[in-house]
């Protein structure tokens, strides 16, 4: 029997996966890779409680999270291409016209 | 909900997560492995009866949003990332810690928060009936506001892309 503990702990991994990979991941393109799968681990704990506690909200949340998920994306891919062109690299090394 | 299907899935998902964390081949690669990803959580969610929400997920996800990242990941050109030893080790071990701590952390909130509610698996389904007949009525409002997300959103990579189409170089100021 597959309880809610299971789906947590699940989500839980994954979201430790996606933690590991948005710090250490110094390629932008990986980062928001990364941010994905965040989204995607507290998705599953949203649909997880929604099922268990026989609630719609946590599935509408879902639907809701994936939308501002893709505007977030293609604002971010476009400014992934926006500094390749100015720098020639997506490391986020790079980005230090800030420091002095 | 069977039992055999769970632990199929959670482990395609976690292998697959695991691949776009670590590969360092062509950044393909960690994409088309998200796809996977995606995949699964999809069949995860048609196992808790969220058929509506796992459709959107791979319409989205799998069918706009991933075919994007490829579209940008081909039109860069990238090479494999090459490995800088000095500056990333560090960086590194401590990513890498502050990952399992943050997983034994949830572990015990998540015992001890099990041990307080233990519920079982409701009933509900959620198809796009039951989805549509909430969504249009408690959410609406809510449901709106995201086509003027969307709007700005567009008017967004517009303006950031201008620069680049009329001269060749961004004028966008990024």
């Amino acid at each position: 029997m597959i309880t809610l503990a299971h789906y947590l702990f699940l989500s839980g991994i994954i979201f430790s996966i996606g933690l590991v990979g948005v710090v250490t991941s110094r390629n932008v393109l990986k980062v928001l890779l990364s941010l994905e799968l965040l989204l995607a681990a507290s998705n599953l704990s949203f649909v997880a409680f929604s099922k268990f506690n026989g609630d719609y909200a946590g599935q509408l949340i879902v639907f809701f999270v994936i939308l501002v998920a893709a505007v977030e994306v293609a604002i971010g891919l476009a400014i992934i291409v926006l500094m390749y062109r100015r720098l020639s690299t997506i490391q986020a090394d790079e980005l230090k016209e800030m420091k002095w | 909900m069977s039992p055999v299907f769970f632990y199929i899935f959670a482990a395609i998902l976690i292998g697959a997560s695991l691949n776009v964390v670590l590969s360092r081949r062509n950044p393909l690669y960690n994409v088309l492995s998200l796809v996977i990803a995606v995949f699964a959580l999809a069949c995860l969610f048609v196992l808790l009866e969220a058929f509506f929400v796992g459709m959107i997920l791979l319409l989205v996800y799998a069918g706009a949003v991933l075919v994007f990242f490829i579209f940008v990941v081909m039109c860069l050109n990238l090479k494999a990332e090459e490995v800088q030893k000095t500056q990333q080790k560090h960086m590194r071990w401590l990513g890498t810690t502050a990952g399992i701590l943050f997983a034994v952390s949830f572990y015990f909130a998540c015992q001890s928060f099990i041990k307080a509610t233990a519920m079982g698996a409701s009933t509900i389904r959620g198809t796009v009936e039951t989805i549509g007949k909430v969504l249009f009525t408690d959410y609406v409002l809510p449901f709106e506001l995201t086509s003027f997300l969307l709007l700005i959103a567009i008017f967004g990579i517009v303006s950031l892309a201008q620069g680049v189409l009329s001269t060749g170089k961004n004028e966008a100021g990024l």
